[in-house]
């Protein structure tokens, strides 16, 4: 068993993997090796035939949190150890880049037969000593939600800590459906400089207007997330009618969660 | 009663509260010369608030031969002073009161309301007294205007003051509303003992009328988002704003 950096060759070897637990997701995970690359991608190899695959994403504009990547064994290779190997070695790797946090999203997707393709490797995070921190109901479809589980690998975690409370300008400047789920979609916002006589938070108007749009577009619900230190966001999200889900603690940084927001359109 | 401190944080660098400040420091000792020699009472004729000539438009005096401003003696007369004790008082005040009002309105509308303060405390000192041809200087009807404004916005902090009493300095707590309530009123008794007097000394009507403004337009200038949040706006202790997600009908079923 050898762990390696995956490179460009593997795509194939690496899409079959995971295509022997789930099609769609290789379509998934195709599509987003193709878009953003497959730095920080490894693969797993016995007797030099890939049979695994996992790997971590940066998440920008935080302290060093990072997301856990496509971690497959080929079907034929569960149970015998080998996600157990690659996934220490991922852990290992995030632990020489200094990560602070690890988050890891996954579907509670059941069959018919109520079998879930994830429940090895949900039982294989919590016994690493990830924590399921949020649950968002039909995230990917009607009836399967996605998990977000984490590990927070500091030692010196002040759960007191105070952070500064901001009120940048926020603007909507997108409306996008969320990859791999059918008919849930999203806002992206940003900071811009205050326009004069305008104010800088965003309005519940502002919102409806977004919420309106996804409705014509057929779909089902409106997912959003903010740092916790904005103050402004909370009266017009309740106002529109959105939903709180929780948080990701310390998420961008110590003392500063994300917030997950749900807007359901029935 | 001299304020010293006070308890509300300051959120953001309050930077035309510190211009202000350089800049009356700034006239002070350049144009007015640390408030000595002839430089320093021509500054005063100058540059002074005088009356009679803005009314008028007649020298009586030599005083009054030298004020050319015109009605731009409203707004310069802001930034002179009468000496030491005059300066270093009203900056303190300024220092004191005047960054926590920056806060809840940002940098470019407190430099706004602090000048249209000083206009209208020169407005009201003009109208009390409209055949003085004793020049009126000074920042206090701006800061005047900070505190009336300061009153409305935080009433219940409280205020570090020094009340001296023989040789000894003793510091209370007292909240806004009480010190700067038992200073108007002090103001306004002061002022109306005024009329009739021959002219000179402190400029009530100026300090009420500055009051007075910031009193009034706080509600124009202030920010209300600048304001959300804010732990000593007003008389009620305000929630956190993400406390509305702990009602279960706010959350994901």
């Amino acid at each position: 068993m050898f762990c390696r950096q995956m490179k460009n060759e593997d795509l194939n070897d690496v899409i079959n993997v995971i295509d022997t637990h789930d099609e769609d997701d290789a379509e998934d995970a195709l599509r987003d090796f193709e878009n953003n690359g497959i730095n920080f991608q490894w693969v797993i190899t016995n007797n030099d035939k890939i049979i695994g695959t996992s790997g971590f994403r940066p998440i920008l504009e935080t302290d060093n949190s990072a997301y856990i990547s496509w971690t497959y064994i080929d079907k034929k290779y569960c149970k015998q150890g080998f996600g157990n190997q690659i996934f220490e070695f991922i852990l290992n790797e995030l632990n020489k880049v200094k990560v602070n946090k690890i988050f890891i999203k996954i579907s509670n997707y059941e069959d018919k037969k109520g079998n879930s393709p994830y429940q090895a490797a949900i039982k294989l995070y919590e016994k690493h000593g990830f924590e399921l921190e949020i649950i968002s109901k039909d995230f990917y479809d009607k009836y399967e939600d996605q998990l977000i589980y984490s590990k927070d690998l500091r030692s010196n975690l002040d759960e007191n800590i105070l952070k500064k409370e901001e009120k940048p300008t926020i603007r909507f400047v997108d409306i996008f459906e969320i990859a791999e789920t059918e008919g849930s979609y999203s806002f992206e916002w940003k900071v811009v400089n205050k326009p004069l006589f305008q104010k800088r938070s965003f309005t519940a108007d502002d919102l409806l207007i977004g919420i309106e749009a996804v409705k014509e577009r057929k779909g089902r619900k409106v997912f959003i997330t903010f740092p916790s230190n904005l103050p402004l966001i909370h009266s017009p999200l309740q106002e529109a009618g959105f939903k709180y889900i929780g948080e990701l603690k310390n998420y961008y940084e110590l003392g500063i969660h994300e917030m997950h927001f749900v807007h359901d359109l029935g | 009663m001299i304020p010293i401190k006070d308890d509300n944080p300051q959120i953001n660098t309050p930077y035309a509260t510190y211009l202000l400040i350089f800049l009356n420091i700034m006239i002070w000792l350049i144009v007015q010369n640390f408030g000595s020699g002839v430089q320093y009472e021509e500054s005063i004729c100058k540059f002074g608030l005088i009356p009679y000539s803005l009314i008028y438009e007649k020298a009586l005096t030599t005083c009054l031969e030298l004020n050319q401003f015109g009605y731009l003696s409203i707004l310069s007369s802001m930034f002179l002073h009468g000496g030491w004790m005059h300066i270093l008082g009203n900056l303190l005040f300024l220092w004191v009161f005047g960054g926590n009002v920056e806060d809840t309105m940002g940098s470019l509308r407190f430099i706004c309301f602090y000048i249209f303060a000083g206009i209208t405390a020169g407005i009201a000192q003009i109208i009390t007294n409209i055949e003085s041809i004793v020049p009126m200087i000074g920042a206090s009807g701006a800061i005047g205007g900070v505190m009336g404004a300061y009153l409305i916005l935080f009433p219940k902090v409280k205020v570090h003051i020094l009340v001296p009493l023989f040789i000894i300095f003793w510091t209370f707590r007292v909240p806004a509303f009480a010190m700067l309530g038992y200073w108007i009123v002090l103001q306004i008794f002061d002022g109306l003992n005024s009329f009739g007097s021959s002219g000179g000394g402190i400029a009530f009507w100026a300090h009420i009328g500055g009051f007075f403004f910031g009193v009034i337009t706080i509600h124009l200038f202030k920010d209300n988002e600048l304001l959300h949040g804010h732990p000593y706006h007003g008389w009620k202790q305000k929630n956190d704003a993400s406390s509305i997600w702990d009602n279960p009908k706010n959350k994901q079923k």
